[in-house]
C-alpha cells in the first residue's frame, strides 16, 4: 500500500543523547524510519530503548538536557532538528498531533475539559467562544463521550481514565493534524478499555486520513493496528518489516524474544519465555551487537562487530549475523514457530 | 459545603474558649497585682480589687469576665497603658496604623515574589535563578530588625532620604516618607517567602504532563506557562498569602519599636510589664480570633478555589 513518493515523515540517522551526572547516555544511536501517508507504523521496543525520545524529537518537547547529536528528521521540506521554537510552534497541533501515555496527568487538573479543548481553537485559530465549544463537543462526540454538553464543563478528576484518554485524543484532534503520533497511549489503562481506545485510534485514522506513528511496548497491541513495524533495542532499529513479515517471519533473535515473551490463549503448559538480563547501559554502549550479551544465539562477531541491515525481502530487514551468508542456519525457538504456526491457522 | 463551614465555626469558637480560659487563668496567676501603685493607702487598694472582683476566688473572677465579654462586649476596662479606657478600644485605636503600613508592604511585596520567583523557576539553574536565591536566602535568614537598623542608618541617618522615625502628625508626601522605611524593612520576608514557594510550585508545574499537552497541542511557551503553569501554582500560594494578609492586624514588634510606630504590635509586651491584665488578656483574645480567622479562610477558600476540593464537598 505505502509508494516511494507518498513519503510524509523520514528520520535519518537521528542520534539524542542526554547529559548526566554519570555521563552522555546515548538514548537514541541512528535510528532511520519513514512514515508513509495514511500509514501506520508501530515502533516497538520495551523500556529505554529510546522509542519515547524519538517521536519527542519530531515534536520538539526533548527535555532541556536532550542533544540532537546528528541526524535529520525531514516533514515538509524542513528538517526538524533544526528548526527552532517558532517553527515548531507552527507545526505543533496543527500538522503533527500527540497523544501520551498517562492521561491521568496529561490533563490540567484545575481547568475544565472543554476549556482544555477549545482553548487552543480560540487563541490559535481565532475561533470565536461559540463556535469552539461547536467544534469541541463535536469532537468529544466524535471520540466516544456520552453527554458532551454536560461534560464539556466538567474537570477532569470527574472523568475515568479512559475518557481522559478521549479527552486527550479529542484534543490532539481539535487543530486537525496529518501525523499523529500516540506514544504508549494505553499503557496506563484497563485491560478492557485499552481495546476500545485502540478500535478509537483505528476508526479516527481512517475518517480523517491520518498518518500515525504508534509507539508501544506491547506486541499485542502492535498486531491490530500497524501497517508496518519498526522493533527497536538500544537505541537502535534491530528489524523492521511489514507486519505480518515481523509477526511470521521474525528474524532477528531480539524480536524472537519480545514474541516469545508474550503471552496468548494457548501458552497454559509452556512456560513463558522471558529475556534474561537488562538492558545495557547506555552511557556506554556496548561494542558491536547492543542484544548480545542477553543473546543465546550470540556469535563471536557479534560482540566485535555491529551487523549491517541484512534485505530478507524488499520490506523486511533486520540487523543480525545471523543472516550473513556464511553464518550457520539457526531457526527461531520451537515454541516460536509452533506458535506462529497456530496464528496463521487461526488466520 | 454549608454544614462543613458551620461545623468549623463551631470548632473555632470552642478552640477560643480554651484559649481564653487558659489566658485567663495564666494571666491571673502571675505575680504582682494590677493596683500595686506604693503610694496608695492599703484600703484604697483593698476596694479598688473589691470593685474589679480581684478578691473573689479565680473560678467566680472569670465567671464575671465571660458575663462581661459574652453578655455586654465589655472586654475589660485598661489599669495602667490607657487608664479608664475600655481595652477593646486601646486595641482598636491603633490598629490603623498597623493596618496601613503593612498593606502597603504587602503591595509591593506581592507583585515583586511573583516576579522573582518566575524568573527564577523559568530560568532555573541559571544564573538569574542562583542570584535571586542568594536574595531570598538572605531575606529569609536575616532577621528584620536588622534590616530596619540598616535601612534607617543608611537610608535616613546618612544619606537623610528619609526621616528617621515615623511622623503621626504629617500628612501628604512627607507621611509616605516616613512611612517607606518600615514598609521597606517588613517587606523583605513575604518577598522571600513568596519567592521560594513560588519557584517552587512552578518548576514542579513547568515540568509537568499536562504542560507538554498544552505545548503539543499548539499553544506557545508563554501560553502554556501562563495558562496552565502559572495558574496552578498560584492554587497552593495561597496557603501563604491568606495568612499574610490576617497576620498584618498583628503588627510587628520590632519594627514598630525601631520606628516609634503607634501601632499594637508592642502592646501585648507593655501590658504584661504594667500588670495590666484587663488589656493582657483583651489582646491575646484579639490575636487568637485573628489567628483563628486565617485557618478558617485559607481552608475555606481551597475549597472555593479549587475544583478538586468544590465540587466533591457537593
Amino acid at each position: 500500500m505505502a509508494e516511494k513518493n507518498d513519503i510524509i515523515l523520514e528520520v535519518k540517522d537521528l542520534h539524542v543523547s542526554f547529559k548526566s551526572y554519570a555521563g552522555y547516555v546515548r538514548a537514541v544511536r541512528g535510528v532511520n524510519f519513514t512514515l508513509h501517508k495514511g500509514e501506520t507504523i508501530a515502533i516497538v521496543g520495551e523500556s529505554g530503548s529510546g522509542k519515547s525520545v524519538s517521536v519527542k524529537t519530531i515534536m520538539g518537547i526533548l527535555s532541556k538536557n536532550a542533544v540532537i547529536d546528528s541526524g535529520e528528521v525531514l516533514y515538509d521540506g524542513m528538517d526538524l532538528t533544526k528548526v527552532d521554537e517558532k517553527v515548531f510552534h507552527t507545526l505543533r497541533g496543527k500538522r503533527i498531533g500527540l497523544i501520551f501515555q498517562d492521561p491521568l496527568s496529561a490533563l490540567n487538573p484545575i481547568m475544565k475539559i472543554g476549556k482544555q479543548i477549545t482553548e487552543v481553537l480560540i487563541l490559535e485559530q481565532k475561533m470565536n467562544k461559540e463556535d469552539a465549544k461547536k467544534k469541541a463537543i463535536e469532537l468529544m462526540r466524535a471520540v466516544g463521550i456520552p453527554q458532551p454538553e454536560v461534560r464539556f464543563d466538567q474537570y477532569p478528576f470527574q472523568f475515568s481514565g479512559g475518557m481522559r484518554q478521549r479527552i486527550v485524543i479529542a484534543i490532539a484532534l481539535a487543530s486537525d493534524p496529518e501525523i499523529l503520533i500516540c506514544d504508549e497511549p494505553t499503557t496506563a489503562l484497563d485491560v478492557t478499555v485499552q481495546s476500545r481506545i485502540l478500535e478509537l485510534i483505528n476508526k479516527i485514522k481512517e475518517e480523517r486520513n491520518l498518518s500515525v506513528i504508534f509507539i508501544t511496548h506491547d506486541l499485542g497491541v502492535v498486531a491490530n493496528m500497524a501497517d508496518r513495524v519498526y522493533v527497536m533495542y538500544a537505541g537502535k532499529v534491530v528489524e523492521f518489516g511489514e507486519s505480518e513479515e515481523i509477526f511470521f517471519e521474525p528474524a532477528h533473535p531480539y524480536t524472537w524474544a519480545l514474541l516469545s515473551s508474550m503471552p496468548d490463549l494457548e501458552t497454559k503448559d509452556e512456560k513463558l519465555m522471558a529475556i534474561p538480563g537488562t538492558p545495557p547501559n547506555m552511557v556506554y554502549p556496548p561494542k558491536g551487537d547492543a542484544f548480545a550479551a542477553r543473546n543465546q544465539y550470540a556469535m563471536q562477531i557479534d560482540f566485535e562487530e555491529e551487523p549491517p541491515f541484512f534485505k530478507i525481502s524488499d520490506t523486511h530487514y533486520a540487523a543480525t549475523w545471523l543472516l550473513h551468508p556464511d553464518a550457520p542456519e539457526t531457526p527461531m525457538p520451537e515454541q516460536l514457530s509452533q506458535r506462529i504456526k497456530r496464528m496463521k491457522e487461526e488466520g | 459545603m454549608t454544614r462543613y463551614i458551620i461545623e468549623r465555626i463551631i470548632a473555632m469558637f470552642i478552640t477560643l474558649f480554651i484559649i481564653v480560659t487558659i489566658a485567663f487563668c495564666v494571666v491571673r496567676m502571675m505575680p504582682g497585682s494590677v493596683y500595686d501603685n506604693p503610694e496608695l493607702p492599703q484600703s484604697v487598694i483593698d476596694a479598688l480589687e473589691a470593685k474589679a472582683h480581684l478578691n473573689e476566688p479565680l473560678l467566680v473572677q472569670y465567671g464575671y469576665f465571660l458575663k462581661g465579654v459574652i453578655l455586654e462586649g465589655d472586654w475589660g476596662t485598661s489599669v495602667k497603658i490607657e487608664p479608664s479606657v475600655p481595652a477593646f478600644d486601646v486595641l482598636v485605636k491603633r490598629i490603623p496604623v498597623t493596618l496601613e503600613i503593612n498593606i502597603y508592604s504587602l503591595l509591593i511585596s506581592l507583585p515583586l515574589g511573583i516576579i522573582f520567583g518566575t524568573i527564577a523557576a523559568l530560568r532555573k539553574n541559571k544564573l538569574a535563578d542562583h542570584l535571586i536565591s542568594v536574595m531570598v536566602v538572605i531575606c529569609i535568614s536575616v532577621p528584620s530588625f536588622v534590616f530596619a537598623s540598616l535601612l534607617q542608618y543608611v537610608l535616613a541617618f546618612k544619606l537623610e532620604l528619609f526621616p528617621i522615625v515615623y511622623e503621626s502628625t504629617a500628612v501628604g508626601v512627607q507621611r509616605f516618607a516616613s512611612m517607606a522605611l518600615p514598609i521597606m524593612a517588613l517587606a523583605f520576608g513575604p518577598i522571600a517567602t513568596v519567592t521560594r514557594y513560588l519557584r517552587g510550585e512552578l518548576v514542579e508545574t513547568v515540568n509537568s504532563e499536562f504542560m507538554t499537552l498544552a505545548k503539543t497541542k499548539g499553544l506557545n511557551q508563554v501560553q502554556a506557562t501562563v495558562r496552565h503553569a502559572f495558574r496552578n501554582s498560584c492554587l497552593p500560594l495561597t496557603n501563604v498569602i491568606i495568612p499574610m494578609f490576617t497576620n498584618v492586624l498583628g503588627g510587628s514588634l520590632v519594627i514598630e519599636r525601631i520606628f516609634s510606630i503607634p501601632g499594637v504590635g508592642g502592646i501585648m509586651i507593655n501590658s504584661i510589664n504594667a500588670n495590666d491584665h484587663p488589656l493582657t488578656i483583651a489582646v491575646l483574645i484579639f490575636y487568637s480570633l485573628v489567628s483563628l480567622l486565617t485557618i478558617l479562610i485559607v481552608d475555606l477558600s481551597y475549597g472555593i478555589i479549587d475544583p478538586r476540593i468544590r465540587l466533591e464537598a457537593k
